[in-house]
């Protein structure tokens, strides 16, 4: 049996570099000249950077006022008594007055914030039906199963827009009002509604059905409103243009909250003498109190936030930063501890040699 | 071994040909002594001998030859020991002809080979069917044995003086009392004054150690050799027949450490021990193939072994489990979030990803990075490897696949998975992340938005984290910076 070098046989694998495991590798060889100014430099990146975010967070004004009015709290307290047994009674209005004491700094943003409200549940946040909300009139009276138990009304009739996200529509509404100095009468500032949702909401996903004759009403004739609703959905608002589907208040709320502590916008502050910000003094804000929490044990807050290159106000990312900077700083310094130390062991073991 | 010719005037003769000690007890005529001292003399030079005789057989003998032979080969039941029987009662009464002598040369850098697997901290032992002379002598010339070697003897000859219980006891007496727990290997020979141990087995030896006595002591027998065994450096098993030579190496690999074996061999005498180790690797050579076909690797030649174990068995072993690790570092990271979840989504189920996440996060998303580097990651350079042994010690005993590695490689996945949701719960709480005030705190069917800027965070840590085992190699405190350092820089996106 001969064993030929140069005869190549049919089964001989190719002798490129790919295949016979010659490829080029490189592996960095951290010596303490490269690790301990990498640390030290990400340390101080990091600090600053987390010193960056955290001021810049701080300097964001956020107010938050609870006003479910349980008893302690004392803010419409009567509506929620009423809420005990069951929902208040329908425009159960209440006021929450606060001050300001210095300049809020604008745009200001109103938001409600509901804690406690799983919007994040897999049950609920199934029971919606897309193909209804994009106003496909086939699909606006067939709802989908999912939306079971408010996919059919008392009627019989489907229900537009079926299941629970839509039939737990918050339906509180706020109004606020500034004492003009010195105390003077109340004026009401005015709440830019428009612009909350975000745009591919308003004008993709949620579309209205077609017209029928001109009127949306008749577009959802054969349809009924979810149980929990007073009005149906194609008078959520007197603007034809914010009416149906793409109500803007709708749109926010059927965006469903990651976590069970959330917020949602409700109004910009930006019209007007209030465009710069909210002057010091005393405001009211009037609140038409539907919305019943009592009974999971919710909180309603309504938050008045400003807005920065970093979004709200949280500062987390700035404490983060901070800690892991100096963590990187620390590690820095005690390695250059030991390597200090033990250099000069290093040293003389190698002139032993 | 026996073939019975008829020459061309019609006259029947029976060669034979075998080792000396199975000819000479066979033979009535011939210049016995004078061979013997011959053969003992090219076997001290490492030549390998063989005697071969003869006889005439008539007419009739051989017609009885004939019918032996073939009831033999149709029995029923036992063909195997009325062969043996057949050829015994055949092959006696022979006329010595001669003894032949043949170099077998080593084959380039065998020793260089051994010499290596030896630093590499792998022992070698040799099994083969020659004299203990020729074996001996091959054992120095490929530097199994080294001058300063104290053999020790397990042979027939000894076994004849004393009894093998005896014999036993003295080796583990002389062999025992050096080591404690070092052996030469620990110390990778570099010591002087450690004393070298070689042992030399005889078939004959081992069939008595491995004979089942009826008081249950041969356990102890067996126990006892491998005790000896394992604090000699080299061991030289010699007259071993094929199944013998599977025999040892079965012994080996249910001894106390259970270490896998790995048998070489070029013959078709070593494919019963080829088949029974757990790696067999077969020479492709002079004599024939069969060793190669019933082997898991076959090579070239004996020096091929060195490279094959010391890089690319380093290599390969360094992948595989790098990859096992990093599949369930992976998985743990993906999934312990979607479990912390749960607590905050009132225990619904509500899954954390997207579908499409979940589906292409194994198949897409992670498995490119970990099969690149399963398949091409150096750690240490080709020449490194070939040149210095002793790093092939590093994987020994399984070493990156043990419970300590495993449980480092899954406190740092759920580290790692407690950093990346916790994390995105704190950024994303309660807060816009928008210029315009809209909310970025939502999800429809499943969580999208909320995740999807610390999924791409979690992806790139996940696949960073190739990259960093790589330059950190397990240096811990680095990777639990790094792992935490990873989520402020990339969130900030």
């Amino acid at each position: 049996m001969t064993w030929s070098a140069t005869a190549r046989g049919a089964q001989q694998p190719d002798n490129t570099a790919f295949t016979q495991q010659r490829l080029p590798a490189w592996q960095p060889l951290l010596s303490a000249s490269i690790a301990l100014p990498l640390f030290f430099c990400a340390g101080l990146a990091f600090i600053g950077l987390g010193l960056g975010l955290y001021y810049t967070s701080n300097s964001i004004k956020e107010l938050e006022y609870d006003y479910t009015g349980s008893l302690d709290t004392g803010n419409c307290s009567a509506c929620a008594e009423a809420d005990q047994d069951g929902a208040p009674p329908p425009n159960c209005s209440c006021a929450l007055n606060f001050s300001l004491p210095e300049f809020f700094q604008g745009p200001v943003y109103f938001y409600y914030e509901l804690s406690n409200f799983y919007q994040n549940n897999r049950r609920y946040s199934v029971s919606c039906d897309n193909a209804q909300l994009s106003g496909f009139p086939s699909a606006l009276r067939q709802p989908v199963n999912d939306c079971a138990p408010y996919q059919y009304g008392a009627a019989g009739l489907p229900i537009a827009p079926c299941g629970a996200i839509a039939n737990s529509l918050f339906n509180d509404s706020f109004s606020l009002w500034h004492e003009l100095p010195p105390s003077g009468p109340y004026v009401e500032v005015p709440l830019d509604r428009t612009g909350i949702a975000w745009w591919t909401d308003n004008h993709v996903k949620f579309r209205n059905p077609p017209l029928v004759n001109g009127s949306l009403a008749l577009a959802f004739s054969g349809t009924a409103a979810p149980p929990s609703w007073p009005r149906p959905v194609y008078e959520l608002s007197p603007d034809p243009n914010n009416t149906g589907f793409v109500n803007q208040d709708f749109v926010v709320w059927m965006r469903t909250a990651a976590l069970p502590t959330f917020r949602k916008l409700y109004a910009r502050i930006r019209q007007g003498n209030y465009s710069a910000g909210l002057p010091r003094g005393n405001y009211s804000v009037h609140v038409t109190y539907n919305y019943p929490v009592r009974a999971f044990h919710g909180r309603k807050l309504v938050v008045f936030s400003s807005i920065s290159w970093m979004g709200g106000k949280n500062p987390f990312l700035g404490i983060a930063y901070l800690v892991v900077g100096s963590l990187c700083i620390l590690t820095g310094f005690v390695m250059l501890v030991v390597y200090i130390r033990y250099q000069d062991q290093d040293d003389e073991d190698d002139s032993d040699d | 071994m026996s073939v019975i010719v008829k020459s061309a005037t019609g006259e029947i003769y029976l060669f034979c040909k075998g080792a000396d000690s199975s000819i000479f007890p066979r033979v009535i005529e011939g210049k016995v002594d004078q061979i013997r001292s011959r053969v003992e003399r090219n076997a001290v030079e490492g030549l390998r001998t063989l005697c071969v005789a003869y006889k005439r057989l008539t007419q009739e003998e051989y017609g009885g030859v004939c019918q032996l032979l073939q009831a033999a080969k149709v029995a029923l039941q036992d063909r195997e020991k009325k062969l043996a029987e057949a050829y015994e009662q055949i092959e006696k009464d022979l006329i010595l002809l001669g003894a032949t002598a043949v170099e077998d040369r080593l084959q380039e850098k065998a020793a260089d080979t051994i010499e290596a697997l030896q630093k590499a901290g792998v022992k070698v032992w040799v099994l083969t069917g020659d004299k203990m002379e020729t074996a001996a002598a091959t054992c120095y010339a490929c530097r199994l044995f080294r001058r300063d070697t104290q053999l020790l003897e397990l042979t027939t000859k000894k076994i004849e003086e004393q009894t093998l219980h005896d014999v036993l006891l003295e080796l583990s007496k002389t062999v025992l009392h050096y080591s404690g727990s070092l052996t030469r290997d620990n110390l990778s020979g570099l010591s002087t004054d450690m004393q070298d141990y070689g042992l030399i087995i005889d078939g004959a030896a081992l069939s008595l150690i491995m004979k089942p006595r009826e008081d249950g002591s041969s356990s102890n027998y067996r126990e006892l050799f491998l005790d000896i065994c394992r604090s000699c450096s080299a061991v030289l098993c010699c007259r071993m027949a094929p199944l013998q030579k599977a025999q040892i190496v079965k012994l080996i690999k249910f001894s106390k450490e259970h270490p896998i074996t790995l048998a070489i061999g070029d013959g078709a005498n070593d494919v019963s021990m080829i088949l029974e180790a757990h790696v067999g690797i077969g020479v492709i050579g002079k004599e024939g193939r069969q060793a190669a076909r019933n082997s898991d690797y076959a090579v070239p030649k004996f020096k091929h072994l060195k490279k094959m174990l010391l890089v690319h068995g380093h290599f390969y072993y360094v992948r595989i489990s790098e990859l096992v690790q990093y599949f369930f570092y992976k998985n743990v990271c993906f999934i312990f979030p979607q479990f912390l979840y749960q607590f905050f989504c009132g225990f619904s189920q509500q899954t954390l990803y997207d579908t499409a996440y979940l589906t292409l996060y194994n198949i897409s998303f992670t498995s490119l990075p970990i099969l690149l580097y399963s398949l091409m990651e150096q750690h240490v350079s080709i020449d490194v490897l070939k040149r210095d042994p002793s790093l092939y010690r590093d994987i020994a005993k399984n070493a990156l696949l043990r419970w300590r590695v495993f449980i480092y490689w899954t406190f740092l996945g759920v580290f790692d998975a407690l950093v990346f949701f916790f994390g995105a719960y704190f950024v994303f709480e309660n807060t816009t992340v928008t210029s315009n005030g809209q909310i970025m705190t939502t999800n429809t069917h499943m969580v999208r938005r909320l995740w999807v800027c610390p999924f791409s965070v979690f992806l790139e840590c996940i696949t960073n984290k190739i990259f960093l085992e790589n330059i950190f190699r397990c240096d811990s405190s680095v990777c639990f910076v790094s792992s935490s350092g990873s989520l402020p820089p990339l969130c900030s996106l």
